[in-house]
Order: structure tokens, then C-alpha cells, then sequence
């Protein structure tokens, strides 16, 4: 399998050439072109997954679709073309029996040994009060990620405070935990900069340039009221 | 589809911010998408032309071409589309493309620029508009994508999400499906897809219009409160 990032860092599509009986798990709603032979399977869990309903109904609250699509390809290999709606930047990573934890609007896609779990709850999820939700994935193969922006890593030796919007991934190797930015609560809020995520340890953080709630929120008093 | 031209021009800003500048020889004119002009020198003509009669309408984008014709000299026309996004150039000898109801930015005057009926099926569809601009002649055409812009070479078949069409050569048979079973069309999150089929080239963008607007759209302000 050979992973593309082509147009990046701020419309990337990645183009995926499948070799022979090669198979990609997508996000649903993701692919965006492929060659007609490949044959598209769509479950409700990862292929490596214990998976069932019980991950299937985790993954509709997570807000993420409920579905992942594997796209499959036969003896003669082919192409798909994965993209997402907001513009940014992708990047790939590869697992070597490692663990990593998404946040679950960065997920795109990943190879077919990689077992993809919602149900982590590291996070005290409702907590982060940004309605985020983490995917974790563990195995062995690459693994697409899209950021919204542009995309830099961050090499963690000691501690270090990410907003928690702007958290695409990070190494499982890093401990967690949710914090305030400053001193107190109140000055935190105040200064806008609500929650953040204290990491400590080695490993590797990898962030977003922009925030997506924080873009929206810009957007949104130029838009037409909902109707009552 | 060769490497020659008409005009010399010159495309800056790939693939984001694609901006496209267009040297007019004295007594020679271009066709533009109407609103398109960004600056030009004053010896530039501008006339607007009707043609195309209703249908132009119904395509419920650019409605008017505008014809620049430089008088006394040479002229430099700067042309920037409405969507952030990518520019290409194609020369077409005798050949003919259909585009996507926004793509066509500017052409040659030599090329035929009209709407094309798709059909109820594949036009309802599609979500595109049910009409596709049909460029034929012999002569320069560019036209532009939101998102980057991916030109793919179909030997056989091709399938690409209906949003994320920008344009195909003429000769490639097409229908609209789903990508796999009806079922798909539910759970996959995939929508519907173009089958493209025989010997010719697709352009496709990595970003739809549609897909944004729908991530800006929880973002509208609450309905007014009513106070009686």
C-alpha cells in the first residue's frame, strides 16, 4: 500500500494505491474518487474489532458516523482518493504494534491490521466541555489523519499544555490529563482559554494550526438566524 | 488537449488561491465569467453578452459571459474566481470538455460555451445543478475548482463523488449510481457516485462547497426570542 498526501497543507486529499488484495478502512462519507473495480464494504465496526453493535452505537455518540467503509482491492491493485470536508493539511503515520489516539474528527483512514476503538475513554470526555471524542487505534500500519489548518508535531520531553481543540493525536506512551490553562478556574475561562491538556512523558503530540469551534464561532453571527 | 495556447497568461497562487492573469493582444477578446474581473488595464472593452438565451438561467450560476476586447494596445486582464481554490488551463484543438455549472472561468473566443441539459436522473442527482457547460471549439480554457484541483487519466472505468466533479472530456460514458448496493447509499456516508467509462481525462477537486456549508451550518445564530 502507498499513501500520497497530494495538494496539501491546504486542500490535501490522499491518494491510496492499493496493491494486490490490499485493503483501506475510510471514515464513511470520505472517499472522494477510486478506481470502479475496488469493491466498497461497509460495517459497523473495524475489520481487526471485537466491534458488534455496542461499538457501533459508541461511535454514533462520539458524533462521529457510525460507519466505516473498507475499500478492497483485487488481484490488479487500485486507487482511492480520501478527503474531508474542512480545509487543512493530512499527514500519515505509521504503527508498528503501537498504540495512538485520535481525536475522532482527525480520523480518516487506516490499514487493515489496525483495530479502531472508540469506546476509549481516557478523557473524561463530557469533562473537555468541547464535545470531543477519541478514537483509539492499535496495531500495526499506517494510518491517515487530517487536521483542520495546517499540521506540526510536538516531541514531548518532560510537560507540556495543548489546548485541547487544537489535539489531532498523540503517542499513548504520553500521560494525560485535563487541566485549566491558568492559575485558577475563573482565570482561565476568562481567558479564553478553557480547557487543556497537560501531557508528561516521551512521545510525540501532533496539533492542528486552527480550531474548528473557534472558526465557526467567527462565522456564525454572519449567518441567517435558524428559523424557530 | 495539447500544450499550445492563445494567450499568454500566467496562473499564481496554486492550488489555494489560484489567480489568473490573461495578456490581450490589441483587437483580440476574451471570454470571462461574468463578476470574475479583478483588475484590468483601461484599454480593456467590456461587453456583455446574452447568449445562451433561458437556459443560462437555469443554471442558477454565472448567468452573463463577458466578452474584453483591447482597443489601442494590448491589455492585461486579472481574473479571480468566486471560491478560494485551484486553476487550470487546457488548449482544446477541435475537442470538447463539459464542465461542472461553476467551474468556467475564461476561454478563447473561438470556444463554444453553452449549457447542456444532463437529464433529469443524473442532473436531480447530482446535486449540481442539472445542467453541465458544454466547451467545444479550438482554443484556450480555463476554469477552477474549490479545493485543489486532481486531473485523472480513466483507461477504463473511474468512479468519482458527484460533488467533487469539476469537469470530463467528451467520449467518457457516465452514469450516476450508488457505490455499492442501495444499502450503501444509507450507511455508507458515500452519497452517490459517477461512473465514468472508455478512454479520456476527469478533473476532480478535493473540497466541496456543499460539505462546508454544511459544517458552518450549527454554527447559525438561535432563532429570535418572541416576546409576546
Amino acid at each position: 500500500m502507498n499513501i500520497e498526501i497530494v495538494q496539501g497543507p491546504g486542500n490535501a486529499a490522499a491518494k491510496v494505491s492499493l496493491g494486490a488484495n490490499e485493503t483501506i478502512t475510510a471514515e464513511s462519507g470520505s472517499m472522494i474518487a477510486m478506481n470502479s473495480h475496488l469493491h466498497m464494504n461497509t460495517t459497523t465496526h473495524s475489520r481487526g474489532g471485537a466491534g458488534g453493535l455496542l461499538k457501533a452505537v459508541k461511535r454514533m455518540f462520539a458524533g462521529e458516523s457510525f460507519f466505516l467503509n473498507h475499500y478492497k482491492a483485487g488481484q490488479e491493485g487500485g486507487d482511492v482518493y480520501l478527503s474531508t470536508p474542512l480545509p487543512g493539511d493530512m499527514m500519515t503515520h505509521e504503527l508498528n504494534d503501537e498504540s495512538l489516539i485520535v481525536q475522532a474528527r482527525s480520523f480518516v483512514a487506516c490499514g487493515d491490521d489496525v483495530d479502531v476503538d472508540l469506546g476509549w475513554q481516557g478523557f473524561k470526555s463530557l469533562l473537555s466541555g468541547e464535545s470531543m471524542f477519541w478514537i483509539h487505534l492499535k496495531g500495526t500500519g499506517p494510518v491517515i489523519l487530517n487536521s483542520f489548518g495546517a499540521i506540526y508535531p510536538i516531541e514531548v520531553d518532560g510537560d507540556v499544555l495543548v489546548d485541547t481543540g487544537h489535539i489531532v493525536a498523540f503517542q499513548d506512551t504520553l500521560d494525560f490529563s485535563i487541566t485549566k490553562a491558568g492559575k485558577s478556574w475563573l482565570h482561565s475561562f476568562m481567558g479564553g482559554e478553557g480547557l487543556v491538556c497537560r501531557f508528561h512523558g516521551t512521545g510525540t503530540v501532533w496539533c492542528q494550526s486552527h480550531n474548528p469551534p473557534s472558526f465557526g464561532l467567527q462565522l456564525g453571527p454572519m449567518l441567517k438566524r435558524r428559523p424557530r | 488537449m495539447s500544450d499550445t495556447k492563445d494567450f499568454d497568461y500566467d496562473i499564481a497562487g496554486k492550488p489555494d488561491f489560484s489567480f489568473l492573469t490573461v495578456q490581450i493582444p490589441e483587437g483580440e477578446t476574451l471570454k470571462v465569467e461574468a463578476s470574475a474581473m479583478a483588475t484590468m488595464d483601461t484599454n480593456l472593452q467590456m461587453k456583455t453578452k446574452f447568449k445562451g438565451g433561458l437556459s443560462r438561467f437555469l443554471t442558477g450560476e454565472s448567468i452573463f459571459i463577458n466578452e474584453y476586447t483591447a482597443q489601442g494596445g494590448a491589455g492585461e486582464i486579472g481574473i479571480s474566481p468566486g471560491a478560494p481554490g485551484d486553476l487550470e488551463h487546457i488548449y482544446l484543438n477541435n475537442e470538447t470538455v463539459y464542465l461542472q455549472n461553476s467551474a468556467f472561468v475564461a476561454s478563447s473566443m473561438n470556444i463554444n460555451v453553452e449549457s447542456k441539459w444532463q437529464g433529469f436522473i443524473s442532473g436531480f442527482f447530482s446535486g449540481e445543478g442539472l445542467f453541465l457547460i458544454r466547451c467545444s471549439g479550438k482554443g484556450d480554457l480555463w476554469f477552477n475548482t474549490f479545493g485543489a484541483m486532481i486531473e485523472i487519466d480513466v483507461n477504463d472505468d473511474f468512479v468519482v463523488d458527484t460533488g467533487h466533479i469539476v469537469g470530463f472530456t467528451e467520449g467518457l460514458e457516465y452514469d450516476v449510481s450508488t457505490v455499492g448496493g442501495y444499502k450503501s447509499l444509507f450507511f455508507s456516508g458515500e452519497g452517490l457516485v459517477c461512473r465514468f467509462r472508455g478512454q479520456g481525462k476527469v478533473w476532480i477537486q478535493t473540497k466541496k462547497l456543499g460539505a462546508f456549508e454544511n459544517w458552518v451550518w450549527p454554527y447559525r445564530p438561535e432563532p429570535k426570542k418572541n416576546n409576546n
